[in-house]
Parts: structure tokens; sequence; C-alpha cells
């Protein structure tokens, strides 16, 4: 094929995923609202409507887009499917399926890739190695193989074209919350939090600072032996493939599975709080990507944690401003509150703290936040992650006692 | 005899004051009347305090009272805490000052004690005692006290102001909330009266536990007050204790009313949670307070301290003349010992 016409194709497969998620944008936010305009034109009230069917409707059109697209949109899927506590029932149940059961790409493609990466023929590093994935995912899918050494080992595997789909998605979004936001104004403004994205999801394609990132994850908990991080096997791991040891357990939302190994919902629950809570404002370093799929529990219980593309290294003072800010969120101390806030870099549109005491969710909406800080984006989704999982499992963490308060 | 019937509002309300307490630019709680400084929610609740110890007297019960001699003193004591800040040591300092800061904050997590019914689980009327009061406004009062409620700061604010003033503002450790994390919620304490419903036996040791925290930090309050209002080290030598000596008088409430609740308790009858057995409340409040005066006074002071003589250590051979200043550090020690566990003097005081 021609450069040109290697270019036009390119530009083609671009135009039609943009053309593909606009129109499920489109699709989402029409069949939302216009029932609700039909009801206020007759007098009724919106809110005394079924929804069901419409949000099932909806669910089903972005999973389709986004397993057909996969790259980006999965990983947005991911998140939503999570937020049980956050979005309806029919949401969450059709697009956590987004969350390892991925369609696969073919083996080909991956045998492909991985020959290309380690620069040997399968057979030379593998004496087996399954077609078939152990899980597939937004960015990669992870396949069991047994090494020449007789080691079970798990390896992950980057989709070959996805950072120019990410590049692509990332641009179809931007679009999508530009126009969201003139029509529907959001009481937190969207495109800080996708340049965020954007910055991270940068940093997640490299699988070499993934390794980097388990390594010191894997030293900051060498005391706690019930944290497991998968040894890495260097040899064997590149930028866009990582061979680790395999390592088994059930799934974190699995409560069923959970249940059934005698493991204590409650204690799952708290100790993955606990986990996180430490990383992120003890250790100023964490995993930023604690989905269902990326934490498997054994009995004990035991975290192993999976999948550190998404790791970050917090600024000095960061994670005492956010512990100033969960605890005056917990203990009612509003003027706590908002001075935890402003300590963390937050602004408003008019820099008035004052605005942000009496109510302060009312004074956002009237007063958007216009400058996040960045870190705090990924705060945010690891604490949506594990309120997810917690919601799932029943349980509810006593953040309190996570942090240390337990006597 | 005095009222014994108080309503939540009451036991929350204010003695009005002429003038509110700033500290490091932050409305705390209370404030000043005729120049004298007036502590939170006291209009009714110290009153109501001393109505229910009236007739724990009058009906010839003793109050519960933790034996000061076993109170452990703050590590590094003052000497000790002074000549790290004259030699420029100020981490271990700030660190101390910083995490009693947060376990002062931590004691809102005492709105959340979830109380059983005690009317069905005590046998006696419990009406018109501090213990009918503790979900009633008195657990409320003590929350925000600690951690302060809606515009105004409670003690760790005060706190952490007192040690800005007087240490001006230090930089703050990064490992600060690492030492006090790495529990992950798990591990329960031992089950003394299996008989007894699981809730009230947690909850006499919830309330049992409190109490001997803040009774033991009263040696905690003259430490800071006499380190930071010492002008050689301290930058705001009159500023600094004089939030310190506030926040020692709004504690005093919280100590009468858990003595007063754990002493109404232990004058009572308990019945086991299959309804069959009645136990003596002195018998179950005793062990109780022992075993957890016992844990608290033996084992986590000594554990405490040697987090802390390792971080000193640590920051001390950071400095030029390391080995000497350690020494001379060491040689200030007060020599206290920490009782041992099984110390038959380590016994509930009942006066």
């Amino acid at each position: 094929m021609t450069r040109l016409a290697r270019r036009a194709r390119v530009e083609l497969e671009r135009g039609w995923r943009a053309t593909r998620i606009a129109w499920t944008a489109t699709c989402v936010w029409l069949r939302e609202k216009l029932p609700q305009w039909w009801d206020r034109a007759l007098g009724r009230d919106p809110d005394a409507r079924d929804y069901s069917a419409i949000h099932l409707r909806n669910a089903e059109q972005i999973f389709r887009t986004a397993t057909t697209l996969r790259g980006l949109l999965l990983k947005v899927c991911q998140v939503v499917g999570t937020r049980s506590d956050v979005f309806p029932p029919e949401y969450v149940r059709t697009l956590a399926r987004a969350q390892d059961r991925v369609p696969p790409r073919p083996f080909a493609v991956i045998r492909e890739l991985v020959e290309r990466e380690l620069a040997k023929p399968l057979d030379a590093v593998f004496a087996s190695f399954d077609p078939e994935p152990l899980a597939s995912a937004s960015l990669a899918q992870v396949h069991r193989a047994r090494l020449v050494d007789g080691r079970e080992v798990a390896v992950k595997v980057q989709y070959p074209d996805i950072e120019h789909i990410v590049r692509t998605d990332l641009a179809s979004l931007r679009r999508i919350c530009i126009v969201y936001e003139r029509f529907d104004p959001q009481p937190l403004a969207l495109l800080p939090l996708l340049d965020e994205l954007q910055k991270h999801l940068a940093l997640e394609l490299d699988f070499r600072r993934e390794v980097e990132n388990a390594e010191r994850v894997r030293a900051l908990f060498r005391k706690n032996p019930d944290v497991v991080v998968p040894e890495i096997d260097f040899a064997h791991s590149t930028a866009r493939v990582i061979t680790m040891e395999l390592v088994a357990g059930i799934k974190a939302n699995d409560r069923a599975g959970l249940v059934a190994a005698g493991i204590e919902l409650d204690e799952v629950v708290q100790g993955l709080t606990s986990l996180w809570n430490q990383m992120i404002m003890g250790l100023g370093f964490f995993h930023a990507d604690p989905h269902p799929g990326n934490v498997l529990i054994q009995p004990g219980p035991r975290f192993v944690i999976l999948d550190f593309g998404l790791a970050k290294q917090l600024p000095k003072g960061f994670g005492l401003g956010l512990f100033e800010l969960m605890f005056s969120m917990m203990t009612e101390n509003e003027a706590a509150m908002v001075r935890a806030f402003q300590e963390l870099g937050f602004r408003t549109r008019t820099g008035d703290p004052e605005e942000m005491t009496d109510e302060l969710f009312e004074s956002i909406r009237k007063d958007p936040i216009v400058s996040v800080p960045s870190d705090f984006v990924l705060v945010a989704r690891v604490f949506a992650l594990l309120s997810g999982i917690a919601h799932t499992l029943g349980g509810r963490p006593n953040t309190l006692d996570s942090l240390g308060g337990r006597n | 005899m005095a009222r014994l019937e108080w309503s939540r509002e009451e036991l929350l309300e204010d003695v009005p004051t002429d003038e509110p307490l700033f500290a490091g630019g932050v409305r705390c709680h209370g404030g000043f009347a005729g120049g004298r400084y007036v502590s939170p929610r006291t209009a009714n609740r110290v009153p109501a305090i001393r109505s229910w110890q009236e007739r724990l007297r009058s009906e010839g019960q003793p109050l519960v009272d933790v034996p000061r001699a076993f109170v452990p003193p703050h590590y590094p004591n003052y000497p000790q805490a002074k000549l790290l800040l004259q030699e420029g040591v100020r981490d271990p300092i700030t660190r101390s000052l910083t995490l009693i800061s947060i376990v002062e904050g931590f004691g809102a997590r005492i709105r959340d004690l979830a109380l059983p019914d005690l009317r069905r689980e005590v046998v006696e009327d419990i009406a018109g005692t501090a213990l009918a009061h503790l979900g009633g406004g008195l657990f409320e009062a003590h929350a925000r006290d600690e951690a302060g409620w809606r515009d105004q700061g409670g003690h760790k604010q005060m706190w952490e102001a007192a040690r800005d003033l007087g240490l001006a503002k230090p930089e703050i450790p990064d490992d600060v909330l690492l030492a006090m994390m790495g529990g992950n919620g798990r591990g329960e304490r031992r089950r003394l009266f299996p008989e007894l419903a699981p809730r009230l036996e947690e909850s006499i040791a919830f309330l049992a536990n409190v109490m001997i925290v803040e009774i033991f930090a009263e040696d905690v309050f003259e430490w800071a007050k006499a380190l930071l209002g010492d002008p050689e080290v301290s930058a705001e030598p009159a500023g600094a204790p004089a939030l310190v000596a506030h926040i020692q008088a709004d504690e005093s409430p919280h100590v009468e009313y858990l003595r007063t609740a754990l002493s109404e308790l232990r004058a009572r009858t308990l019945r086991s949670a299959d309804g069959k057995r009645e136990l003596a409340g002195r018998e179950v409040v005793d062990r109780i307070l022992e075993t957890q005066l016992r844990q608290i006074a033996s084992t986590r002071p000594a554990r405490e301290r040697a987090d802390v003589q390792g971080a000193i250590r640590l920051a001390l051979d950071d400095t030029p003349a390391a080995a000497q200043l350690a020494r001379r550090f060491e040689s200030l020690d007060s020599g206290w010992t920490f009782p041992k566990p099984d110390d038959e003097r380590l016994v509930l005081l009942a006066r």
C-alpha cells in the first residue's frame, strides 16, 4: 500500500469513528431529552416517567459502539459500569461487560505483535501460549502462557493501532463535551477532565512505565503480606508487551465468588479503601485504575493488584491536603472543607471562598469550578471505582478507620 | 434534686460570648465573655453532668477514674523537645503536634458509635442519667468539639494553629499520615463477656478507651503548654500555649461525662444477650476498663515511643554533631517506665 493510500485509509477510519461516536451521542441525548420535552409540553412531570427502557436502549447502543470501536470509549464504559451508586442499573449492568469481556483481537494479530516486540518466534520464548485471552480490555489483552523454563505467566499485549484510535476518540469526545456543555450545562466543567484523561492515556500506553510502576508499588508494600504484585519477567517485557507471573484470584466485585470462597465482603471493602488511602495519602504514589478487573482477591483476604499502566506520583503536601478535605467532609466542617479545596488548588470563577461556604454544591453549580488540580482528577476516579466496588459488594467502608482513626 | 433530663438542643447550647475565638485566622468554637475563655456547648452540658454526678454520689456510687501514676508522659518530654528545637531538629516536634491534631479530630468518630438500646440491655431504669443522653447530645457535642462543625474550627484546627504559631508555620513532614495508617480495619477486640450482646460490650469498651485516652491527654496539654510557652523556642510564647489551655478546658466535660456514664453502668445490672442471665455492671465495667487500661498504658505507648525514637534518631543523624546531641537527648529522658500488663497496681480506681 502506498503512503498516500495508507494516509487515506487512516483518515477514512478516523472519520468513520468520529461519525459513529457523534451519532451515538446524539441518539442517547435525544432519547433522554425528547420524552422530557414532550412531557413538559403536555404539562406532565417528566420525573414521573419510567426511563428504564430508554436507559437500557441507550446503554446497549453505547456498548455496541464501544465494543466495535474499542479504545477510549471502552475505558469510559468501564468507569460507568462500576458506578452503581451514580448511574441507573441498566447502564451499570450493560456497560460493566466492558471490564474484561471485550471481544478480543484475533490471535494472529497478537502473535505477530509479540514476535515483533520480543524479536523471536513465539515458540522460542513460550512452551505454550493460549490463543484465547484471559481478558481483553480497552488498550490491551492478556493471554495465559508457559515460558520454556516452565513458569506460568500472563502476557499482556497492547493492541497494535491503539495510539491512533485513542487520539481520534479524544477529539470526538472533546467535540461532544463542547456541545453538551453548550446545550445542557454541567455542574463540573468537562473539558478540563478530558485534558487530564488525554495526558494520562499517553502514559498508560507506555508499558515500560507500567513495569516501573509495578516495581514501585511492590516496594511500597514489601512489608505487607496482604498485598500481592505479580513478579515481572523483565527479559520478556517491552514497551508493548509485559510478561508477568500468573496470579489467581477472584474479581473484586464478584460477590458470589467471594462469598463462596468464604471471604468476608466487609473486609474486602475495608481493605481496598485502606490500601488506596495508604498509597494516596501516606505514600504519595498510587495505582490509579482499581477497576474490578485489576484487583483480584485471595482468601485472607489478600489483594492482588494488576495493571499498573496508570499510576501517579503526587506532589508534596497533596496527601495531607486530600486528607483534610475528606476529614472535613466526614466531620461536617464546611469551613475546613473550603480551605482544603483551596489548598488542593481548586479555583472557582469568582475566586471568592465565601461563595462556597453556605450551600457548597449549589454554589459550585452557580460558580463552576474552572480549574481542577490535575492530580485530583485521577484520585477522584480511584475513589469512584472503589466506591462502585463497595456498592456492588453491599459494603460501606469506614474511611476514618482506614485513615488510622481506629483505636 | 437538680434537673436530670435535657434535650439534645439544650446539651449543644453555647454560652453567649462577647468575642469569638480566632486561631491561625480560622474562626473556632467557644469565645470570650468578660475577657475569659468560654468552652463551646457548655451552657447546659456542664450543669447536666454535674447533676448526674450528684445523683450518683447521692446513691452512694463512686466515679471511676484512672490512676494518674500510670499516665505515660509525652515522648519526647519537654526538656528533650526543647533541646531538639534549639538544635534545629524540628521535624519530630512538628510531626508530634500534627499527629496530636489529627488524633483529636478523630475524636469526632464518637458520633458514629452505634449504641445498643440501653433501656433493654440494662435491667434498672436509666432515665435521668448521662447514659440516657449519650446519643441525645453528649456524643454530638464531643464530636463537634474535636473536629469542628460547620463554619467553626474545633480542637483539630486549634492544635494546628498552636503548632503553626509556636513553630512559626513549620513544614509538615511527608510521612506524618503514614505513621497513622497501615491497619485495614481488621482485627477485633477479644470478647471478655461472650454472654453479653456484642454491641453492648463493644460500646462499653469504646467508652472506656476514649475515657482513658482523654485522661492521658492531660500530660500532653502540660507538655505542649510548657514547650510552646517557652520564649527560647516558641515564636508565640503567649498565644500558642493559650490555645492549648483552651483545648484543655474544653476537654474537661468529655472526661466527666464519660466517667459518669461508665459509673452509672457500673452501678446497674446488665442483661445477657439471651435475656436469661444478669451480670453485675461493676464486674463488667471494671474488667473492661482494666483490660483497656493495661493495653493502652503498656503496649501502645511503648510502641509509639519506639516509633518516635526511631524518627528522632533519623533526624539526629542529619545533624553535624549527631552522636553528641543524641547523648544529650538521652540524658534528658525522664526515666519513666511503662507498667507491664500484669502489673498488679494497674487496677481501676473508683472513688
